[in-house]
């Protein structure tokens, strides 16, 4: 060893005794870790704010619900009314944008025209999403939480894995709009019609999904060496399994949501949807409105609308599901 | 693995069964009856007790009820010779109320009721709505008649036990009389027969025929110069009966017929009479009667088979949706299966980045969006944007196949090059890099082949969902498809359609599942069905 290398001990200002103090062995610190504290959902936040792109996406999809909901709040819109002020008037309907300022004078509410009655455009769309963007959620929320739970339960009971995937089967079969369009036939097209119609059998699919992800990590090593030290099943589900498919569920979420988004607009388009003026229904009236001349802002604008808050969502959950996987985090 | 097979079959007919008593159940059960009338213009010009009649007649038709009128109850025992025609007449005019009943007609009535009543029927008598102590209300006449719903076993029974009809020689009933029934084998098919004036016959031709008589179609088995060439009579396949998409059309013909103009031909009737006719002389059905109903049947046809089809020009609902749907399955899986490669040769470059862009757009934006933003683009290109059948214009067909093939090429996209690149860290693949071959060759020979299992695995699936049409596309163009059978159905309340759409799609859906499992298993031999382990 080089001796420029030596330490010089006096530099430490410490005496003889503190310097060459014993130090005994302590089971308690030798069980401390030493590595940074780690917390999931703060490296879950810090890896998801690390790329740029999402905090535009995130700040869009802000602004986005800030127009969904708080617009027509402020504005105080109603739904019952506002739609028809200017029915009377022919002179107000089917104006492009520009018409419609010349028409009533700069306002917002007028810089996507006028429609079929000579309501704004841009009220009733953000009106309309925020019908579909709550059905959206309310059966996401729905959907996800009874498949989760029995996607967990199926893929862990083999008896209950028999029984479920013959339910699958069958129920897979019958033609999804048969079952939305009698229960709006049974019990009329309200919003919790539609909220059922629409998780009475969706859940079905995620939990199937759930189902297959369980399958795969429950015979993993860790979770037979879980088993073997007596941890019970519900504890392994909840504290082995769960944490692990955090992202798969958040993923799974982020295509959930636009796809209900989607799925009324589908729905209203070949007449089975909302009574309410969603943004499906929107579309539905308008379609006309597509190939006539001049009239187009009243198509375009509930399809542009619906489709930047589908992609919003979707882009914002597939980014999260990227962040809450703990392989990111390193 | 032809008892794995047969496992599977097994299966599959258990769930179309479970499948068709589920929506019998929400249809039948569930779906409030009174909305059959919503649109019904015959209900909303009733009234009163007629009303009430009606509708029993009609949830009769429509399968909910079965449904005996006073009258028809004693026309029945006038055929079994229980009563004669002189008595019905006297016993059939029930009074306006019960105790307006005269002394016979009471007796029959309390018959009529122990009778249905025993069998479980529920038994209604209305009386007469009265304007004033004389005068009867519109429509409001006294009806007495029995009714009792059907249940869902006797339904479903019903159903599958009429599902498939063989033709046999006593198919016409035994009272009619149609000479001696048989069925007769020749060679020169009469179709093809011209006739001298004197009635002898000038020409024929060789061709095999199957001729019934006795049976509902006269001819069971015939040839033509159509694909396939030899066609059959003897089974068909009944779906269900339609009430308002087709009236008293079974659904399975409503798919499969032919649609659009008529198409002429030269047709030599039985009688000899050759003229220009659309008929289909080899779709003839017995009709009893109708020969001398008409002066033109009498002229043309020598027996009661004169219930015929007409031949049209352009394809059937499913062979529209399947031509549409088979083109833009074979263009998606020829585009998308190389794209998806190339993605994942490419990974994290320009390339998989636009790739990744147009996926995100077509799983994000509503399906109903980008049709139209296809249709409004293909609009501004000048190509047709509706679909007139009788057009001779190929290029209609190009938008639905674009609108129906760039979705799917999306979804083949992303799955290729998941599993490509989830297959790029394997240890094969190492060892053939090692070997020295090159990427080129790993990714064409070693790499695809595995990652193309799962996709052949759903080549039955799109080519099926290629047959039942798509719903959205259809829609927007307005081609005369499959696709919105069922829609159309649901919206006009044709229950026997909504049956019998259903029982088709989930056939084709359980058969499309096991043969995607069979071709799985000949892609890749490591997978096997049978039950033996290796």
């Amino acid at each position: 060893m080089n001796n420029q290398e030596l330490v010089n001990l006096s530099e430490f200002e410490l005496s003889d005794e503190e310097l060459f103090a014993r130090v005994d062995h302590n089971d308690m610190e030798s069980e401390k870790i030493t590595a940074p504290r780690y917390s999931y959902w703060h490296s879950v936040f810090r890896v998801f704010f690390k790329k740029r792109i999402n905090i535009i996406v995130l700040s869009l999809l802000a602004l986005l619900l800030i127009f969904t909901y708080v617009y027509p709040l402020i504005i105080g819109y109603n739904a019952e009314t506002d739609p028809f002020v200017n029915v009377n008037d022919a002179s107000t309907k089917h104006l492009n944008p520009s018409k419609a300022i010349e028409r009533f004078g700069f306002h917002l509410k007028w810089i996507l025209g006028s429609g079929a009655s000579g309501e704004s455009t841009f009220d009733s769309v953000w009106y309309g999403s925020s019908i579909s963007v709550s059905l959206a959620f309310i059966c996401a929320l729905i959907n996800l939480t009874i498949g989760v739970v029995v996607g967990a339960v199926w893929g862990f009971s083999k008896r209950v894995d028999m029984i479920m995937t013959e339910v699958y089967n069958i129920i897979g079969n019958v033609p999804y709009i048969l079952f939305i369009s009698v229960m709006v036939l049974i019990m009329s097209a309200s919003f919790w019609t539609m909220v059922f119609a629409l998780t009475i059998t969706g859940w079905l699919g995620i939990a199937y999904f759930i189902r297959t992800q369980v399958i795969i990590i429950r015979d993993r090593e860790y979770n037979l060496a879980s088993r073997c030290l007596g941890t019970p099943i519900l504890r392994i589900a909840m504290r082995n399994i769960l944490p692990f498919m955090t992202s798969v569920i958040v993923t799974l979420a982020a295509t959930e949501i636009p796809s209900y988004i989607s799925y009324e607009v589908f729905l209203s388009y070949i007449g089975m949807g909302l009574k309410d003026r969603s943004l499906g229904k929107l579309i539905y009236a308008a379609e006309n409105a597509m190939v006539t001349p001049g009239w187009e802002f009243e198509f375009w604008s509930p399809v542009a609308i619906a489709s930047i808050i589908t992609v919003v969502l979707y882009i914002v959950g597939q980014n999260l599901g990227d962040a809450s996987d703990p392989r990111t985090h390193m | 693995m032809a008892k794995y097979l047969l496992r599977r079959l097994l299966h599959g007919v258990f769930s179309i069964i479970a499948v068709v008593a589920i929506v019998m159940i929400l249809i039948y059960s569930l779906m409030d009856r009174e909305t059959v009338f919503d649109a019904d213009n015959t209900y909303v010009h009733t009234a009163s007790n007629q009303r009430e009649v009606y509708k029993y007649r009609k949830w009769e038709e429509y399968g909910y009820l079965d449904y005996v009128p006073y009258s028809d109850y004693l026309n029945t025992l006038v055929r079994n010779g229980e009563l004669d025609a002189a008595t019905r007449d006297s016993v059939a005019a029930i009074g306006r109320k019960p105790a307006n009943d005269s002394a016979a007609t009471k007796k029959y009535v309390k018959q009529f009721t122990d009778y249905y009543e025993s069998r479980g029927y529920t038994v209604v008598r209305l009386n007469a709505k009265m304007q004033t102590t004389t005068r009867v209300v519109s429509g409001g006449q006294q009806q007495l008649f029995a009714y009792k719903n059907t249940p869902l076993i006797v339904r479903l029974w019903k159903y599958f036990t009429h599902l498939i009809s063989v033709e046999n020689i006593h198919n016409i009933d035994k009272e009619i009389d149609i000479g001696k029934r048989g069925i007769k084998i020749t060679l020169f098919d009469p179709v093809y027969q011209t006739y001298n004036e004197d009635g002898t016959i000038a020409h024929r031709k060789l061709a095999l025929a199957i001729i019934g008589n006795g049976t509902r179609h006269k001819y069971l088995l015939y040839t033509d110069g159509q694909f396939p060439y030899i066609h059959q009579n003897l089974i068909s396949i009944n779906l269900g009966k339609s009430y308002s998409v087709r009236q008293g059309i079974d659904v399975f013909i409503t798919m499969k017929d032919h649609q659009g103009s008529y198409v002429m031909s030269t047709v030599t009737f039985p009688t000899g009479i050759t003229e220009e006719s659309a008929y289909d002389l080899h779709s003839a059905t017995f009709s009893q009667g109708s020969r001398n109903s008409l002066a033109f049947y009498q002229a043309r046809f020598t027996d009661d088979y004169t219930n015929m089809s007409t031949v049209k020009g352009n394809p059937s609902k499913v062979g529209y949706s399947f031509m549409i749907g088979i083109i833009a399955v074979i263009a998606s899986y020829l585009i998308g299966v190389p794209l998806g490669v190339i993605m994942a040769r490419k990974k994290d470059k320009l390339v998989d980045k636009i790739g990744t862009i147009y996926i995100v757009f077509i799983i994000a934006v509503p399906s109903l969006a980008y049709i139209f933003l296809f249709k409004a683009i293909g609009g501004k290109l000048g190509l047709p944007t509706t679909f007139i059948m009788d057009s001779k214009s190929k290029l209609m067909y190009i938008l639905p196949i674009v609108s129906l093939a760039l979705p799917s090429i999306a979804g083949l996209m992303k799955w290729i090059r998941r599993y490509m690149i989830d297959q790029m860290n394997s240890d094969y693949v190492k060892f053939a890099r090692s070997g020295g071959l090159s990427e080129g060759e790993i990714f064409n020979k070693h790499i695809l082949k595995n990652a193309i299992i799962p996709i052949v695995h759903g080549i039955p699936a799109s080519v099926a969902a290629a047959i039942v049409g798509a719903i959205i596309t259809e829609r927007v163009y307005v081609v005369p498809g499959a696709g919105n059978l069922l829609t159309e159905a649901i919206n006009k309340y044709d229950n026997g359609v909504i049956v019998g759409v259903t029982l088709f799609y989930a056939t084709l859906s359980v058969l499309s599942i096991i043969l995607g499992d069979i071709l799985m298993s000949l892609v890749d031999p490591r997978i096997s069905f049978s039950s033996k382990a290796r």
